[in-house]
């Protein structure tokens, strides 16, 4: 690098910001750059405007929904969250009043069946994703020479961007056949009648289901953990690494006691990134799960009807109610989600918090 | 101090005849059986020849120092006696080395046993993300060399040991990167001592370290042996001559001369070595 010296007899100004000199700029004549101010006002303006527009868009979206969903949530009651009736009610008859709200006569909305099949496809498929995801990373950044690495890296990346559809046609024309008639039936006979594992016996089905969604859910969501903690993993200094194993530590142990408590909050970051994708994906899982309305899943293999997957699913039929009390409702169920997928983001943070007592000397990602 | 001996019988022989003999430096006839022993030991890596014909007996219970050039392989020399380069892709290695009489590389030596017996310390602090604690008995969990209820007084005694305890007594569940760097760098140190090692080599430990913090690392360092055997990397050749025994000359993957530091210092046989210790080049 050549350092820029001021010609003879031609003082070096000082900077205006007493930062000292930088550039070129104390060579160019006076007036052909733009006084510094002007730019940094405008950056520092900028940077705010940017800093605020996430939470703009948050709240902004947070609101709009609720004005949406008001007339449902007082409508519904809290009785949502727990009744499993999902009926439009009759559009034909005159529409009936209760809470002050107007519907449909004969309409009754229930939450229950949906929110449990939401919740248990996303934990079948966190349950699976998350060893996946870090054992391939592990396996990335510790075991592969560095050009397949890079390949498997970049594959998948590429796995991450896959349209959610071909995802789901995959699953409820091969994956959710292939489970019913080779998988399932053996592991509903061989699993034990114990507390959970329960959930593993009785009919399996025809392939649509809580176990098929789960298990697309957690093809989707390895790529998106995988990938940050491949970069995580890689910021693990070496000389760290070296450390354990100079004092005789075995690669697992090594693992136990640099690499991850080295990567914990960011991976935590990433499961909560990957748990918010299996929350909310709408189109995969109403491919694969049934999509049916009303009934609890009872086991695994039970049909189910998850909250994205029947929004989108209920769309159409919804509008042409009348009242509007049927989009109304779907509103509610999207606020639901989206409180869901907060809190999920909260409480991970909160987990971080705890899990990062051990400060870092330097920030990690996420 | 001096308990600070592995539970290896064949070095506790050699180090009680180390202690036996005259304090003013070691014999210049090594009549014990060395710490390391190494003949015509040759490292490369990949295509890269980094070390040839390096002859060398480091005596138990001593300091030797290994000084030379940068890029003279003074670390990969290192790194070669604690079977730490195993792990480097293309490592390559000719002649014997034995640790205490033993084939260091036999193919039944277990390279874990051998780093809990030959610890090092780096020259950048390398602490864990754990707590202080943890960091200390990382080792001893490794390796299983104490019950549970033991490793509060083992992290107490090891810290205690590198002059650590008072710093460090009341945060010993907190992070050890608040600590400084001399700080961490005793840390590890501590962790280091905690498993009992036979052998400490340290490569460049003092570097980054400010001369008072330079001092206590060699205070200490002085007062472990001899129940330690003490292998270090300097670039600091007043180093050398305070704290080794013996001192070695490395250059260009050759091993050019040893002998006792004084001699080395005063007196040294080798064109190269003269250059070198009267600051002509490197
Ligand atoms: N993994 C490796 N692959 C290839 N070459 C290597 C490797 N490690 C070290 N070398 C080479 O070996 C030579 C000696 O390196 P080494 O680190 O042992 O030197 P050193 O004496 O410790 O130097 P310094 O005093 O600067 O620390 C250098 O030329 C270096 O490039
Ligand atoms: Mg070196």
């Amino acid at each position: 690098m050549t350092v820029p010296v001021a010609s003879p007899g031609r003082p070096v100004p000082p900077a205006p910001d007493g930062r000292g000199p930088s550039g070129p700029r104390w060579d160019a004549a006076p007036g052909v750059i733009r006084p510094r101010h002007d730019t940094e006002g405008m950056v520092r303006w900028g940077t705010r405007l940017a800093a605020l527009l996430p939470g703009a868009a948050l709240v902004g979206l947070a609101v709009a929904l609720l004005i949406e969903a008001l007339p449902a949530i007082r409508g519904n009651g809290f009785g949502f969250f727990t009744r499993t009736t999902w009926d439009p009610g009759n559009f034909y008859n005159p529409p009936v009043v209760v809470n002050g709200v107007a519907r449909p006569d004969g309409a009754s909305y229930g939450a229950f069946p949906l929110i449990v099949g939401t919740l248990a496809s996303s934990t079948i498929a966190m349950v699976i994703a998350v060893p996946v995801a870090f054992g391939t990373a592990m396996i990335v950044v510790h075991k592969l020479p560095r050009r397949l690495s890079n390949t498997v890296g970049m594959l998948l990346e590429m796995l991450a961007g896959i349209p959610s559809v071909v995802f789901g046609l995959w699953a409820a024309l091969t994956l959710g056949p292939f489970l019913a008639h080779h998988v399932s039936p053996f592991i509903s006979r061989t699993m034990p009648d114990v507390p959970v594992l329960r959930f593993f016996k009785g009919p399996v089905g025809s392939g649509e289901g809580l176990l098929t969604s789960g298990l697309v859910l957690a093809v989707m969501v390895v790529p998106i953990i995988a990938s940050t903690t491949r970069d995580l993993l890689r910021q693990v200094p070496r000389g760290t690494q070296e450390g354990a194993v100079a004092l005789g530590m075995t690669d697992l142990e090594v693992v136990r006691s640099v690499s991850i408590p080295w990567v914990r909050t960011g991976v935590i970051g990433a499961c909560v990134l990957g748990l918010g994708r299996a929350l909310g994906e709408t189109m995969a899982v109403a491919m694969a799960s049934g999509t049916v309305l009303g009934t609890v899943p009872r086991n695994v293999y039970s049909t189910f009807g998850s909250m994205a997957g029947v929004i989108v699913s209920q769309l159409d039929s919804a509008l042409t109610d009348a009242t509007g009390f049927a989009v109304e409702t779907l509103a509610y169920l999207g606020l639901v989600l989206l409180a869901m997928s907060l809190l999920a983001n909260i409480g991970a943070r909160l987990l971080v918090r705890r899990a990062s007592t051990t400060a870092l000397p330097v920030g990690r990602g996420i | 101090m001096t308990d600070a001996v592995g539970t290896h019988t064949g070095t506790e022989t050699a180090l009680r005849q180390a202690e036996a003999g005259p304090a003013a430096g070691p014999p210049r006839e090594v009549a014990f059986t060395p710490a390391f022993s190494c003949r015509g030991v040759g490292v490369g890596f990949g295509a890269k020849t980094v070390l040839e014909g390096v002859d060398l007996d480091i005596a138990p219970g001593t300091v030797t120092a290994l000084v030379g050039p940068t890029g003279c392989g003074k670390t990969t020399f290192l790194r070669t006696l604690n079977r730490l380069n195993d792990r480097v892709p293309g490592f390559r290695r000719s002649g014997t080395i034995s640790l205490v009489g033993e084939d260091l590389y036999d193919r039944h030596m277990d390279p874990l046993v051998v780093r809990r017996r030959v610890g090092m310390l780096f020259q950048r602090p390398n602490p864990f993300p754990l707590s202080i604690h943890e960091n200390v008995i990382a080792g001893v969990k490794a390796h299983r060399l104490a019950p549970r209820s033991e490793l509060r007084s083992i992290t107490e005694r090891s810290l205690r040991e590198v002059g650590l305890w008072e710093a460090v007594a009341d945060r010993l569940g907190s992070s050890p990167f608040r600590l400084s760097g001399g700080q961490q760098q005793l840390l590890c140190l501590a962790r280091a001592l905690a498993v009992r090692p036979d052998v400490l080599l340290l490569d460049e430990p003092t570097s980054s370290l400010d001369p008072v913090s330079t001092e206590a690392v060699e205070d200490l360092l002085r007062s472990l042996v001899p129940g330690l055997t003490i292998v270090i990397v300097t670039h600091n050749l007043a180093q050398a001559r305070r704290l080794a025994d013996r001192t070695v000359f490395f250059h260009g993957g050759r091993m050019v001369e040893t002998g006792e530091t004084a001699e080395l210092f005063e007196n040294p046989q080798q064109e190269e070595t003269r250059n070198y210790v009267s600051g002509r080049f490197g």
